[in-house]
């Protein structure tokens, strides 16, 4: 065998042993961080459907969901009863 | 990491197919900019548990912007009032009954005032004649 030989083997070893101690370390890593990331985006799906959740309670709760008008100094209630006062007032 | 995106984006989605009703109409917007009259829009009006509907209100400030509000709503009635379904891109244009999506046009001389119902379906349409007559009902009860 010449020198080369037996460095390039040498060197092949000392790389697949690196790698069978790096490899379990790097393993655990990688699962330590998806499991962080799968814990935040869960808490985040939460607290994001709780939000909807909450949204979608406060719009059951009220008569209306919005009110747009072109002039300052209506209210939205005001608006809200004549939507149901125009309705008893007109003939069907 | 699809999966993470996943979880983040349903909330998301959820939210805006919730929120997308709170918009301004064609219709408001068109009278918005108007001098002469009040416009107001009422997003989910409650008729009953699970109907609601959307309602444009146009207001004419004096006699002056009510004529030319009737004229251009092609209202030729002056008193009581005047009711008709209108068709969704032009609400001054009559449609038959039975035509979806569409105004429920209700003018109020009284109050120089047209209310329009945004009527998608035969549902919506339907709480509206309900609602109509139970509070008619409630009234002359009262």
């Amino acid at each position: 065998m010449t020198f080369e030989s037996i460095w390039e083997q040498e060197e092949r070893q000392g790389l697949q042993r690196r790698l069978r101690q790096d490899y379990p370390a790097w393993l655990r890593r990688r699962r330590q961080k998806r499991r962080t990331a799968g814990g935040l985006a869960t808490v985040a799906a939460i607290a994001l459907f709780a939000a909807v959740a909450l949204y979608n309670n406060t719009l059951t709760t009220k008569d209306y969901e919005s009110v747009y008008c072109n002039r300052a100094g209506t209210t939205d209630a005001q608006w809200v009863a004549l939507a149901g006062k125009t309705l008893t007032r007109a003939m069907i | 990491m699809k999966r993470l995106v996943l979880i983040l984006l349903l909330p998301l989605m959820v939210l805006a197919a919730c929120s997308h009703k709170q918009e301004e109409l064609p219709l408001y917007r068109q009278y918005a900019g108007r001098q002469d009259l009040t416009a107001a829009q009422v997003n989910g009006f409650r008729l009953n548990d699970t109907v609601t509907v959307d309602v444009v209100f146009l207001v004419a400030d004096d006699s002056a912007a009510w004529q030319r509000l009737k004229e251009e709503m092609d209202i030729r009635a002056s008193e009581g009032v005047t009711s008709w379904m209108g068709a969704i891109n032009e609400p001054a244009c009559r449609v038959k009954r039975d035509v979806r999506p569409a105004w429920r046009a209700m003018a109020i001389h009284a109050d120089r005032t047209v209310a329009f119902y945004r009527v998608e379906d035969s549902i919506q349409y339907k709480a509206l004649l309900d609602y109509q007559l139970d509070n008619k009902m409630t009234n002359t009860t009262l």
